[in-house]
């Protein structure tokens, strides 16, 4: 069994009289443990469906199983649980919550699993030390610099355990040598966590990273050749 | 959900400035809210005193303040003789205005050797002794005392009176701890005043047995025909008679009570609002994160609710503390209405807060918890 299988899945949005399907009967499947990159033309679908697969949006129709769950017959509560639980979600703007600390940031989805303090501060630390950033726990948002920020983005998506991390352009927003940090940390949690990881992505050299690459064209996703073997 | 509240907490102290205000104007209408609350509680106090169903009051006939009431005093004697009657006392009223003020002295002058009797008052500072032998003595309530500063010895002069101060009193009825009392002659003697012989009114104690009504007929038929003629009432009617007016214009303050409460159910949830509006995105990244939107619910109410308590907590808190310390009391016609700190203020001002902060946060926080993640990431 596969670990994400999204099955028949179709997405329209109304607008007016017009009908858009970014996602119209799209089949995918992803294994454990695998690095997944999806790139595409602006505007064919893959944020949307990195949102339904994390379990933020629903489909129009088809269903997606994640491990086992159809979480799309989800109830809203029951999916909100199921996210805490098994998702790790990483935005391009980081979106950090700007009242809380990068520690506190990161503790966020402890919160929900029902750890103890202690537990708690455990695992914080652990995340901060793999994003290196144990130096700015006590740090707002706003006193970091946009890759510190991404860095405590990722540190909060993985922070948990989760048994998917996705990632919708984590580096959109960097400049190159942030964007370089950043990737190799995102291939670290993948080689040496064995974290299971689906990344949206503009940059074909970020997309090199992964174990596997798709490209979303009309609908439909296509397998891509590496351009070049391994990173560049 | 006690681990959310740094979370909450912190939400509040962003936007301080906002908060502040809110919480400031919530206060000074659950000030205002409180005030009206003692005012009422008050007159309820003046209106539902036991054992004012057991004593009459006799006033002159067609008098109504106590200035012009003047009957002789001997009819305290004669009255005190009918069937039913405990004993009856001439007490002479003097006060410094008439009409409602908030800065009334009231003098109550009694035979110096039946105060003690009639009055269910307890010395705090002074000698009964002394106050018995000495002519121009007086017990002074610890309201009046508190409110104008006066202390055992010391002369106080109003108008053209002047009494020694002999002892300071607190008593189980509420307003009488505003009042000032003197030996009858004393009062009659007063310049100006003319009454030598004369009382202002007469209380008169019922015997457990006797009926309120018949006796006070029984007082005004002897005295019909003069030389002067009563208008005899149980305490609580004379005193509700007395304060009539007042009772509507203290209604009218129950809608000053109300203004108040949706004031603070207005300003709260403006605020509430405009924190959820500003922070759409964070909710939308929380529940990406795997809040549920009870989560959310609970966080914006959570907000709301502190809100609307710190301001009810700051308004009910002054107000209790400048009701304790200012001890006043409305005076009309010789009657006091007491404002007192009381725990049923303390609690319904924190109940209303808690209420109106509850109400206040539903609409946002249900908006907010319903919100659709997708479209706020995308566009918020
Ligand atoms: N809420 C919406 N209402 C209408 N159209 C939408 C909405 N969300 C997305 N779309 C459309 O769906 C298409 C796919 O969007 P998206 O998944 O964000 O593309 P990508 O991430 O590949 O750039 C776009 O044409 C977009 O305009
Ligand atoms: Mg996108």
């Amino acid at each position: 069994m596969s670990l994400v299988e999204v099955q028949q899945i179709t997405k329209e949005y109304v607008k007016g009289d017009q009908k858009i399907a970014p996602l119209k009967d799209a089949d995918l499947t992803v294994e454990r443990g695998e690095f997944v990159s999806l790139m595409g033309a602006s505007g064919s679908g893959k944020s949307t469906l990195l949102n339904l697969i994390a379990g933020i949006d629903r489909p129009t129709s088809g269903q997606i199983l994640v491990d086992g769950e159809v979480i799309t017959q989800f109830s809203r509560t029951r999916l909100a649980r199921w996210r805490a639980e098994n998702v790790g979600y990483i935005f391009q703007m980081h979106n950090l919550v700007p009242v809380l600390t990068a520690f506190e940031n990161i503790e966020l989805p402890l919160l929900l699993l029902g750890l103890s303090a202690r537990d708690r501060e455990k695992r914080v630390n652990i995340a901060l030390e793999a994003v290196s950033l144990t130096d700015r726990a006590d740090h707002y948002p706003r006193q970091l610099s946009g890759g510190q920020e991404q860095r405590v983005g990722i540190a909060r998506a993985m922070v948990a355990n989760p048994t998917l991390i996705v990632a919708d352009e984590p580096t959109g927003d960097l400049d190159a040598e942030t964007t370089e940090q950043i990737l190799a940390l995102l291939q670290r949690l993948n080689t040496e966590l064995g974290m299971t990881l689906l990344m949206v992505t503009h940059d074909p050299n970020a997309a090199l990273i992964a174990t596997r690459r798709l490209r979303l064209e009309k609908g439909v996703f296509v397998e891509s050749t590496p351009v070049t073997a391994g990173r560049i | 959900m006690l681990r959310y509240i740094p979370y909450v907490l912190k939400t509040l102290w962003r936007h301080r400035t906002r908060t502040l205000l809110t919480v400031s104007g919530t206060a000074v209408a659950m000030f205002v809210f409180s005030f009206v609350g003692a005012v009422q509680e008050g007159l309820d106090r003046l209106l539902n005193e036991q054992q004012q169903d057991r004593s009459l009051i006799v006033f002159q006939a067609n008098r109504f303040c106590p200035s012009t009431s003047k009957l002789p005093e001997d009819y305290a004697l004669r009255i005190s003789k009918l069937p039913g009657i405990k004993d009856a006392v001439p007490i002479q009223v003097y006060m410094n205005n008439c009409r409602a003020s908030l800065d009334v002295v009231v003098f109550n002058g009694l035979p110096a050797k039946k105060l003690r009797s009639v009055r269910p008052i307890v010395l705090q500072t002074g000698d009964w002794s002394q106050f018995e032998q000495q002519r121009d003595a007086a017990l002074v309530g610890q309201a009046v005392a508190r409110r104008r500063k006066l202390s055992v010895g010391q002369k106080f002069s109003i108008g053209s009176l002047t009494v020694t101060i002999a002892g300071i009193f607190a008593s189980a009825v509420a307003a009488e701890e505003s009042m000032i009392y003197t030996h009858l002659e004393f009062l009659q003697r007063t310049p100006g005043l003319h009454a030598v012989g004369t009382a202002t009114q007469m209380e008169v104690l019922l015997d457990e047995s006797a009926d309120a009504q018949a006796t006070s007929k029984l007082i005004d038929d002897l005295y019909r025909a003069g030389p002067v003629a009563t208008n005899t009432r149980t305490k609580g009617a004379f005193q509700a008679k007395t304060v009539g007016d007042l009772v509507e214009l203290v209604g009218f303050t129950r809608y000053l009570g109300l203004a108040c409460v949706l004031m603070v159910l207005g300003l709260v949830a403006t605020t509430t609002v405009m924190g959820v509006q500003d922070r759409i995105r964070e909710h939308a990244v929380l529940q990406t994160i795997g809040f549920t939107g009870w989560h959310i619910f609970a966080f914006i109410i959570g907000e709301s609710l502190v809100v609307s308590l710190i301001g009810g907590l700051l308004g009910t808190g002054t107000a209790l503390a400048i009701l304790q310390t200012s001890s006043l009391a409305l005076g009309t016609e010789g009657i006091l209405i007491a404002f007192l700190p009381s725990a049923s203020l303390a609690v319904t001002g924190l109940t209303a807060s808690a209420l109106v902060g509850l109400l206040a946060g539903i609409a946002p926080a249900w908006q907010a918890a319903r919100s659709e993640i997708v479209p706020a990431l995308r566009f918020a």
